[in-house]
């Protein structure tokens, strides 16, 4: 019963037929062998940072020395992620930003007037726990130099995923591929 | 014989050299040491061909040198130290007994199959038939497993395993018993030695009952296209959902033991066992190397397929794969001359 079906292909035939049970399973076996033989596609995190497109929509960063407080991010924020603070010692209002609630659609960056808000490449932050993720103006200023620095100078060397027609993805390093 | 370490304590010692041997080889050779090691070489393998079928890297971190070969060892030392929680509802003693009771019957089949010519516990004209009842007594325990554990998936996975073992056994049984009737014997050692003899393998004499037990062993340990008893993404780990710390480790360990001991059993019977060799110690290498490409391939086939359903499961084994047993008989039949002259 195992070896009937001869599964001989039909070339140029309106359907292809069903291979016979043998040949189904030992193509599924030399399909999967094939595949051994193939390097992974997987990119190694631990040593590599992602190298991320320079339009990439990141967490939002704050300026303080360029806000003039007109609180129009606040407002046109969709998700109330940034509200408006009084800083002890300033007249004005100034922004606060709840990273647990950004959707990080960048509508604050575009509406800001005088640049103050500005959009980076990293959004994999972690915090300890929820409070430390809602933002004071002056914490959100303070943090957002870090997270400038750390955008400069990333610690891990980068690379870029590129689907190469033949080998599939293929990673690059993004320093020497752009020269 | 050049170098026999057993003859050499028995003659210091005055302890009989079988009772020596009936020790050494269920706990060194082909038996507990050994399966320790063959297991975790299996087991390592088994990630990383999955891993790699799935173009990914598989366990590397633990030991980057060795390819994440020792992430099996960090895994045992993490299991060893956890607790072993038993639930509230579980029958107290037949829930921790029945795994270790379960793993020692299955280390028993190491005294009756032999590790290569000459290394095994005892010899006996029945000793196919022994292998054959050691193994089966497993499911019963698993069942009580799956029923001590109080736990709704462990009820469908015991449910499963008592199907399964049935289907699986019967199939298993009629292809060991076709290769028992090709060589007129059911002594692993005449086996080998009738193969060695003739320089035919059972494999080549009879491929469909090497097929068939292949494929039967596969149902019998929950290998991947049968693995319903174990069935992840549907009853979490079947029988076994409930266990921890050591005694889940022995739950695992279990089924790989019984992979090991029908993989041995599958190198005697249909490739010849430690034919090209007759030297304990190159023999012994032949039978290992044999049984761990066996495994190995039974643990490639993970990657290759899906896991079947109960109701195919159940009849590809009753509907095809037993009446093939009984080709497998037939061609015993035709073939059984070239064994015994």
């Amino acid at each position: 019963m195992a070896t009937t079906g001869g599964g001989e292909e039909e070339k140029g035939g309106g359907h292809r037929r069903r291979p016979g049970l043998v040949r189904a399973h030992l193509d599924a076996i030399a399909a999967a062998a094939r595949r051994l033989a193939k390097p992974p596609m997987t990119m190694p995190l631990v040593e590599y940072g992602d190298a991320r497109h320079p339009g990439y929509r990141g967490v939002i960063l704050f300026d303080y020395d360029k806000c003039i407080g007109c609180s129009l991010c606040a407002q046109v924020c969709p998700s109330r992620a940034i509200k408006m603070y009084r800083v002890p010692g300033d007249k004005r209002l100034r922004p606060g930003y709840n990273i647990g609630r950004c959707i990080f659609c960048g509508l604050c960056v575009d509406i800001c007037p005088t640049d103050a808000l500005s959009e980076s490449i990293v959004h994999d932050k972690v915090y300890s726990d929820v409070p430390s993720m809602d933002m004071d103006p002056v914490d959100w200023a303070l943090w957002s130099r870090e997270v400038k620095k750390e955008e400069e100078s990333p610690e891990k060397p980068l690379l870029r995923a590129r689907v190469d027609p033949e080998r599939g993805l293929v990673y690059e390093p993004v320093g020497e591929a752009e020269g | 014989m050049a170098v026999d370490p057993l003859a050499w304590l028995s003659s210091a010692t005055g302890v009989p050299y079988w009772a020596l041997r009936a020790v050494a080889a269920p706990l060194l050779y082909p038996g507990l040491a050994t399966f320790m090691a063959v297991a975790l070489f299996i087991i390592w393998a088994e990630r990383k061909i999955t891993a790699r079928v799935q173009m990914r890297v598989g366990p590397l971190y633990v030991s980057r040198r060795l390819g994440g070969a020792l992430q099996l060892l960090a895994d045992g030392v993490r299991i060893a130290f956890q607790e072993i929680i038993i639930p509230e509802g579980a029958e107290k003693w037949s829930f921790v007994l029945s795994p270790i009771l379960a793993f020692t019957v299955v280390s028993l089949a190491f005294t009756v199959v032999p590790g290569g010519p000459g290394v095994y516990g005892f010899r006996s004209s029945l000793s196919l038939l022994v292998t054959y009842a050691i193994i089966t007594l497993t499911p019963i325990l698993v069942i009580t497993m799956g029923w001590a554990s109080n736990n709704k998936f462990s009820f469908i996975g015991a449910g499963r395993e008592a199907l399964v073992s049935i289907t699986g056994e019967a199939t298993l049984l009629a292809s060991l018993l076709a290769a028992a009737m090709m060589y007129g014997s059911m002594d692993f050692v005449a086996i080998v030695g009738e193969q060695a003899a003739s320089r035919v393998p059972g494999i080549a004499a009879n491929p469909v009952a090497a097929l068939l037990f292949f494929i039967a062993a596969l149902l019998v340990t929950d290998r991947v296209p049968f693995d319903l008893v174990l069935g992840e993404q549907e009853i979490v780990q079947g029988p076994y959902t409930e266990y921890t710390g050591l005694l889940f480790a022995l739950t695992m360990a279990l089924d790989y033991a019984k992979l090991y001991v029908l993989m041995l059993v599958f190198t005697h019977l249909f490739l010849g066992g430690w034919a090209p060799f007759a030297s304990p110690l190159l023999g012994s290498a032949a039978v290992f190397a044999k049984t761990v490409g066996l495994m190995l391939l039974a643990v490639f086939l993970r990657s290759v397929y899906g896991r079947m359903r109960l109701d195919q499961v159940a009849s590809m084994f009753w509907s095809r794969l037993f009446p093939l047993a009984l080709v497998a008989f037939v061609i015993s039949a035709l073939i059984h001359p070239i064994y015994t002259p």
